[in-house]
């Protein structure tokens, strides 16, 4: 996620670099289709990433503890079922309070263009929609790593994560 | 010279120009190697003979066809899935399809919570109340939603229900009482076939045996109450779907069908009263011939199985219900008007199959739920087919087709290798709790999505011949009011039933659960009072307890 005010990303839970990355990735509302959620599964894995698939219908509370106990960097979210703002706002909410603003959330799924404007203004770092490419995912989130990652603040960093 | 040698010597002839190829190997969508010619020798080399591994339509190994008459006698039923918002917005989409010429009756989408035994008004509802169905939270819901439209004008009724299936079950037979309409007189059939929820589709929410059970005894209660009903339909298509082969779908969908025999059985009912209630359900993505061997083999294979592993002694307990829909996966959100070449290859590839009853897809369903311009040509495409084609005119008109009967006869065997595999893992109810499905089906996805994502596997408008100038299409918007109306409706129910019979109801319902007893009887009467279906599915959380996800480490 991106802060909702300029600072200083805190990438502390990343821990030094030798310690795996892990990612996780859940389904959240009631959608029931994982077929997308597994096959990226499968491609961060390959690409180096432990990567933990928490399951369906996971609340947001939930989500977080999770995140916690695995100190993984990235949630993705993958939302089926048409209400992927509503839902990813949630998340994004409790995340926000429980103080994991720094991991890195993604969100793919069923996303209009307008749903994706709406995700991109309340911080979520990467949007998918039907289509996109699983190298493309992987992309993302290995760059966004890489960016992440302890160094100088630069005046770039700051750019974005205001509040839509 | 024999054939077979003829046919080596024409392949050696012409081995230059057959190795010029466009693309490096050629395998059907579940990895079977397609050869550049067959003729009667490789159907020979297999030890295929007529009377055996085909016969007459209507007879074992019912390989032609499960009725002599095929499409002659009776087209196949039309069926539209539809559902969305409250039951009067889907009442009106019914009424639509209907008079467009929908023949397989009233189809219905629930939405996600009253699949998952939530109400409207719980909040873990929210936000997906009447989004992808129609939200029917009691009686009065379902009575909303025939309204004008009576049971035995509607013919057939069918919804996916799943986990809530001794709910839905109970709906159409208190349904009927209310209607006065005789439940001979139209039929019912219900997607009532847990385990694969488990596996692929997701909405279970009780502890995987307990399905089963309720599963199990809405079948022996609709067989005695309304037989000639369809209490349980399996289905395969959501394991394809999410990732499983054609060959897959295949086996796993036999290999549960046969859990669930199983289980009806040792509960007493027989199969001659078991078999006809059976449907068995795939769905048909975009590989032709491979879709058609699977429709010709399921039914040998099915057929088979009720003769010499469940001991059916008469025809009529090997007529199980072979039940086709179009699959929404191979269906694109780019280009969406080629959807309509794609829905049209698979319909044919059912018709061909011999199918009894197709579900059409929309060519704007990758987009959102189906426009009624969309829906129509849906309709007509089945339409097209049968009156303008030709191909209903005779049974079976790929029979004997040198390539179809080779991969029939690899469907059979592979479909009988992977029974022989499930049965080693202690029958699929086993393997389903070991994650054998789940694991086989998320690997073939995976490995399908590097095939599309390298060019490999080309998707027309996705990863090759794309445009950057796709028009938008109109799609459906669901009006926002139908979720006020739904939580209005479901808010003076509450008010209005008798309170005093409802919570009788639910107290006899739990003490029911927790007997042998068959729960149908006390759902019934759960539903007969106004009872809704999060009322009664919470009932069996309280008795059985609940489904909780496990996180998997990849």
């Amino acid at each position: 996620m991106r802060r909702s005010e300029a600072g200083r990303p805190d990438s502390s839970s990343l821990g030094p670099p030798s310690v795996p990355t892990r990612v996780v990735v859940s389904k959240v509302g009631l959608d029931g289709h994982d077929r997308g959620v597994k096959v990226i599964a499968h491609g961060l894995r390959d690409a180096g990433l432990e990567v933990i698939y928490a399951g369906l219908r996971r609340t947001p509370q939930e989500l977080a503890s999770i995140v916690t106990q695995e100190d993984a960097s990235v949630l993705g979210l993958s939302i089926l079922s048409g209400a992927v703002v509503p839902l990813t706002r949630r998340v994004v909410d409790e995340f926000r309070e429980q103080d994991l603003e720094d991991v890195i959330l993604v969100v793919g799924g069923i996303v209009s263009p307008a749903d994706e404007e709406e995700l991109l203004a309340m911080g979520v770092d990467g949007v998918f929609g039907p289509g996109a490419s699983m190298s493309e995912v992987v992309g993302l989130i290995t760059n966004q790593l890489e960016v992440r990652v302890p160094k100088p603040l630069t005046n770039n960093e700051e750019e974005g994560g205001h509040r839509g | 010279m024999s054939l077979r040698e003829a046919q080596d010597g024409w392949l050696a002839a012409h081995s230059e120009e057959l190795s010029r190829t466009w693309k490096e190997s050629f395998r059907t969508s579940s990895g079977i190697e397609v050869e550049p010619l067959y003729t009667p020798a490789d159907l020979e080399d297999r030890g295929w003979r007529y009377e055996d591994n085909l016969g007459f339509p209507g007879q074992a190994p019912y390989t032609r066809g499960l009725g002599a008459g095929g499409y002659r006698k009776e087209l196949w039923h039309l069926e539209m899935y539809a559902g969305f918002g409250s039951a009067a917005d889907a009442n009106q989409r019914f009424r639509y399809l209907i008079e467009q010429g929908s023949t397989g009756g009233v189809s219905i989408a629930l939405d996600l919570p009253t699949q998952l035994g939530l109400d409207s008004d719980d909040p873990l509802a929210s936000e997906e109340v009447g989004q992808m169905g129609v939200a029917l939270s009691s009686l009065a819901d379902v009575e909303a939603l025939f309204d004008g439209i009576p049971l035995d004008r509607a013919g057939h009724v069918f919804t996916t229900a799943n986990c809530i299936a001794p709910i839905a079950a109970a709906w159409f037979i208190v349904l009927a009482e209310k209607q006065g309409v005789d439940k001979s007189s139209f039929r019912v059939q219900i997607q009532n076939d847990p385990i694969k929820e488990y596996i692929a589709r997701g909405t279970q929410f009780l502890p995987i045996d307990a399905s089963v059970r309720l599963a199990c005894d809405t079948v022996r209660h609709v067989v005695s109450e309304a037989p000639g009903w369809f209490p349980i339909s399996v289905s395969g298509s959501h394991m394809k779907q999410a990732g499983a082969s054609c060959l897959q779908e295949a086996a796993f969908t036999i290999a549960n069908a046969i859990a669930y025999t199983e289980r009806c059985i040792e509960d007493g009912l027989s199969i001659e009263r078991f078999g006809p209630a059976l449907e068995l359900h795939f769905c048909t993505e975009m590989d032709f011939f491979e879709e058609i061997a699977k429709y010709r083999a399921v039914r040998t294979v099915w057929t088979r199985l009720v003769r010499e592993r469940f001991g059916a002694q008469t025809a009529e307990a090997q007529h199980f219900r072979l039940h086709a829909a179009t699959s929404g996966r191979p269906l694109t959100a780019q280009q969406p008007l080629n959807n309509i070449s794609r829905i049209t290859m698979q319909v044919l590839a059912q018709v061909l199959g011999g199918c009894e009853q197709t579900r059409t897809a929309s060519f704007d369903e990758a987009l959102a739920i189906p426009t009624e311009n969309a829906a129509r040509t849906s309709i007509r495409i089945n339409q097209i087919i049968a009156h303008e084609t030709g191909v209903p005119f005779t049974v079976d008109p790929l029979g004997g087709s040198y390539f179809l009967e080779s991969l029939t006869d690899d469907f059979v065997k592979g479909i009988d290798r992977e029974l022989e595999r499930i049965e080693e893992m202690g029958g699929s109810l086993e393997a389903t709790k070991a994650g054998y499905f789940q694991s086989e089906i998320a690997e073939r996805a995976y490995r399908e999505q590097v095939a599309v994502d390298s060019g490999e596997q080309v998707i027309v408008g996705v990863n090759r011949f794309r445009v950057d100038d796709d028009p938008e299409l109109p799609t459906f918007e669901l009006d926002q009011g139908a979720v006020d109306r739904q939580l209005a409706g479901l808010a003076r129910l509450r008010e209005s039933r008798d309170e005093r019979e409802a919570t009788r109801r639910l107290v006899e319902l739990e003490n029911v659960c927790r007997s042998d007893d068959n729960v149908m009887p006390a759902v019934i009467n759960c539903v007969r009072a106004y009872v809704t279906t999060g009322e009664i599915a919470s009932v069996w959380k309280k008795v059985f307890g609940e489904y909780k996800p496990e996180a998997v480490r990849f």
